[in-house]
């Protein structure tokens, strides 16, 4: 497309400054259901997003109609917007970073692999759970993968664009001894195939689904609780969520006046790294800004919140390059989080432990957290952990606590360490004690 | 968006290699938003959702792909595309298609896209006073409002004459959020969203709105002097109307072809057996006109329809997709729904509710000894094959000697589905629906929960507040 007429346009309209950008991708996935092709789809999409500074307001569009009315369609809408918004913007556009950061992280390999191999690794996911054990009924297994491209100009003559490429596998598996159905489900996401290992990746996913057999809900009451990674990782996400700048400055973050203050345990270093090459790597943000490396936590002190250019200038600092779309504004966004993990292997960490819980799955956190106040209660499962060891599964059980408390209260993280399929890096994490519910 | 002609030839190249059911969604939709923080405007936006997605069956197996690029040359590439993943013989060509009739059950005389940007802003400044009038300690208020307007083409066909259907879908949601600051860094929320299928006349004449906004405030307040919810087996009141999203998750997800068709609910081999007390019934209903949940056609052009799921305790229905109802060898009933055409459809909710008891909603918690009354929530979620369900009770209250008392947050409901429905022993007359966004396999689509007053005799609640005593 010639974005130049969108520029023109938006000028000879009476648009000062204006930015666009195009996001195109294209995706396939297949999911196998009892040894056939259950449902296989393949998709392209694009879409635009536009906006620019109007009478001195900030105003925005969006379509995903590629024709000869876009631009007029956009040109249009960031009038109609920028018109009836109250807020008079004092930024501008973004002239552009003295350096950008650029990595090629589209995988070649991810790409070239046919289409056929794929598959066969699906069907062999599905065999290798019905064969792991006879008490398997069902398997749902599938493979997607997304390439997509963006683009970024604007009218400060700043040009960037961005190309990757991921896939994800996923499986669940459906157990059943007379009226007890238990069911677990994994997702393995990167870029490079070859990196993936389906016979790990199968057994864990039917180990953990036996293991649940017999589960019920324990005492209910307060326990050492160890989180494994994928829980301490929903919470970590939400725990940041609280250090976007925007809802610190309208007053209804929980870390709002702790910046420099120490707002969880020694142990507890959290760093963003979205120039980390990797399938989450990301050189601009919605504003055209380099992103950069930084650290949020350190030892248990909050370092810094994320910022875009609006929220920065607020605060009197530099933006930290988080802007991302938020509907029709611009908001704030984070990725590639690294969680610093401890030194000691998972049984090491559970050892001292004579009564706790181990929460490996939960439930209801989207609507069981009240971001603002970092309040959370949610359906959990898991083990009892007796003597420093596992012992008997939990189900129908409730997690609750509050996210200032959880984080101070952290006793250690051991060095079983990965990165989860939402862009965070950190392993199990040793709560000092926990409510749960049950019994 | 699509012209008959072009229509037939994609329909025959998405059928050439033996597909026996061929259907293409075409969809624009024109949204806006209007968000207010503090009184100011903070946004509007507008945005043009606008493609195609193309399904082909064949038996059990479903191919599906969309586009966003209505091209004759496009559309032609993704049906060859996506009919390559079949090898076989054509069964049939298409030779005509003839339009449906569909009749509108939704009408709208004063749409949502007509009214002027000023009217909304202005409208949702009067939420925002009436909020703000409650109390000095609410630091932030967010009103929104949000419409859109969805033209659809369906374009199917089974055999050589192919059927054409056009929809069209609107509707609005006022959303209201308030923040109320407490003591050191406590922070309690409280939200209303009331939404429907129509104009603006409910939203300004019929919706008590500067009520509802008031309400978002004082639930707010009210919040942070509420205590700590006790954790253990308890009996629960759930108030009439979002109430019903416990029948939500715990049953409704699991009644759904899309889950009960390959054997992954815990319901999928209920029907005719007694899957709840014996005083519960229930329906779903996407007839009800302009309800939020409602339609004239389902995704697959089936009109809308009344299912009941529920009679006296025993499971009577399924909702039912054309896909997962070839696995059951089911008619589709007019549940299939999907966001837009980036997703296939499948078998959805529209309005669910469990039906009107005999008790008096009084009279329910004049004769609970101990327990917690729920009086909204913030939702839940479920996973079908165990039928384990979670919801979260955004305003809750402690039921002593039959009666409401103090207020207690950070509440969770969690239990089964099969035990939770056995263990409903109370229910209202005072039947009420309340509006929300699902979000399942076809994406985020809106919903109605509902149900009168009930009681449930036990069931596992979460909390930090210790045992209740």
């Amino acid at each position: 497309m010639n974005f130049d007429k969108f520029f023109a346009l938006a000028k000879e309209k009476g648009i000062t400054e204006a930015q666009i950008q195009v996001s195109k991708s294209t995706a396939t996935s297949v999911k196998l259901f009892k040894h056939e092709i259950d449902s296989y789809s393949v998709n392209d999409s694009q879409a635009i997003i536009a906006c620019g500074i109007y009478n001195g307001k900030f105003g925005s569009g969006t379509t995903q109609k590629f024709g000869k009315d876009s631009f007029e369609f956009l040109v249009n809408q960031i009038i109609m917007t920028a018109t009836y918004s109250e807020k008079m913007n004092d930024i501008g556009l973004f002239k552009g970073s003295e350096k950008y950061t650029k990595k090629n992280v589209f995988s070649k390999e991810l790409e070239e692999t046919p289409m056929a191999k794929k598959l066969e690794v699906l069907r062999s996911i599905e065999d290798g759970i019905y064969a792991f054990d006879g008490r398997f009924t069902e398997a749902e297994v599938s493979y997607s993968e997304r390439s997509s491209s963006s683009e970024f100009y604007n009218s400060y003559d700043l040009k960037l664009k961005q190309k990757s490429n991921y896939f994800y596998v996923y499986a669940g598996a459906v157990a059943r001894v007379g009226e007890e159905t238990k069911t677990f489900g994994d997702v393995f996401l990167d870029n490079t195939f070859s990196k993936f290992n389906k016979d790990a990746f199968v057994k864990g996913i039917c180990e953990k689904t036996l293991s649940k057999f017999g589960g019920a809900p324990c005492v209910s009451g307060k326990y050492p609780t160890v989180l494994s990674r994928d829980i301490a990782a929903d919470l970590v996400a939400c725990f940041l969520s609280s250090a976007v700048a925007d809802e610190v400055q309208r007053h209804s973050s929980f870390l709002e006046g702790k910046l420099e203050q120490k707002i969880a345990s020694s142990k507890v270093t959290i760093e963003e790294k979205p120039l980390t090459k990797n399938v989450f790597f990301s050189y601009f943000d919605d504003e055209g800004v380099a992103t950069q490396n930084k650290v949020i936590v350190k030892n248990g002190v909050l370092k810094q919140f994320f910022y875009n250019r609006e929220t920065a200038k607020k605060d009197g600092v530099e933006t930290t390059g988080n802007a991302s779309w938020e509907g029709s504004k611009i908001g704030t966004d984070f990725g590639n989080i690294f969680v610093k993990p401890g030194k000691q292997s998972f049984d090491e960490m559970i050892s001292s432990i004579k009564e706790g819980v181990y929460i490996t799955e939960i439930a209801g956190l989207g609507t069981g957290m009240n971001s603002n106040s970092g309040d959370f209660s949610c359906q959990a499962e898991g083990y009892m952990i007796r003597d420093g060891k596992l012992a008997e599964p939990l189900n129908l059980i409730t997690l609750s606590g509050n996210l200032l408390k959880m984080f101070s209260d952290v006793k250690a993280f051991d060095n079983n360490v990965a990165m989860t399929s939402d862009a965070i890096s950190i392993a199990d994490v040793y709560i000092k004690k926990m409510s749960i519910g049950g019994k | 968006m699509i012209s008959k002609s072009l229509a037939q030839k994609v329909l025959n190249a998405a059928l050439a290699t033996g597909g026996d059911y061929a259907e293409i969604y075409a969809e624009q939709k024109e949204s806006s938003s209007i968000v207010l923080e503090n009184g100011k405007v903070d946004s509007v936006g507008g945005h043009l959702t606008y493609g195609a997605g193309i399904r082909i069956l064949q038996g059990l197996r479903s191919v599906y792909g969309y586009t966003s690029d209505l091209s004759e040359k496009s559309l032609l590439s993704l049906a060859t595309k996506l009919a390559a993943s079949y090898e076989g013989e054509r069964l049939f060509t298409v030779t005509s298609i003839k339009k449906q009739r569909v009749k509108v059950i939704n009408k709208i005389e004063d749409s949502l896209m007509d009214v002027p940007t000023e009217e909304k802003i202005s409208y949702l400044k009067e939420c925002y006073e009436a909020t703000k009038s409650v109390d000095e300690r609410l630091v932030r208020i967010q009103d929104a409002f949000s419409n859109y307007r969805t033209t659809i083409e369906i374009f199917s066909a089974e055999g050589e004459e192919g059927k054409q259907f056009e929809n069209c879908e609107e509707r609005g949601r006022l959303v209201m959020v308030a923040f109320a600051a407490g003591e050191g860094n406590q922070i309690e929320t409280a939200f209303k969203g009331p939404g429907r299928y129509d104009g603006w006349n409910y939203f300004t004449k019929v919706l008590d709105y500067k009520d509802k906004a008031k309400q978002v405030g004082e639930k707010a307040i009210m919040m942070l002097s509420a205590k700590e919810c006790p954790s253990g087996n308890y009996s629960v009141v759930i108030a009439n109307g979002w109430g019903g999203v416990l029948f939500h998750e715990a049953c409704g997800h699991s009644l759904e072809a899309t889950a009960t068709a390959k054997g992954l609910s815990v319901f999928s081999d209920s029907i005719g057996k007694q899957i709840a007390s014996p005083i519960v019934s229930a329906f779903d209903d996407g007839t009800i006109a302009n309800e939020w949940g409602s339609n004239n056609i389902d995704s697959e052009g089936h009109v809308t329809q009344k299912n009941q799921l529920i009679k006296d305790g025993i499971c009577v229905g399924f909702l039912v997709d054309k896909a997962n109802g070839r696995r059951l060898n089911m008619e589709a009933n007019g549940c299939s729904r999907r966001q837009s055409y980036r997703y296939a459809p499948t078998s959805r909710m529209s309005n669910t509710y469990i039906a009107a008891g005999k008790d008096d909603p009084e009279q329910i918690i004049k004769d609970t000894k101990l327990g917690i009354y729920v009086a909204d929530f913030g939702g839940g979620s479920v996973e079908p094959t165990t039928g384990e369900f979670n919801f979260s009770a955004s305003e809750a209250y402690i039921i002593r000697d039959g009666k409401i008392c103090e207020p207690v947050k950070g509440c969770t409901l969690i239990g089964s589905g099969k035990e939770v429905l056995m263990n409903i022993d109370r229910v209202g007359n005072d039947v009420a629906l309340g509006q929300g966004m699902c979000g399942s396999l076809s994406g985020s689509i809106p919903v109605n929960v509902g149900q009168p007053t009930l009681r449930i005799s036990r069931i596992t609640v979460g909390g930090r507040g210790g045992k209740l005593e």
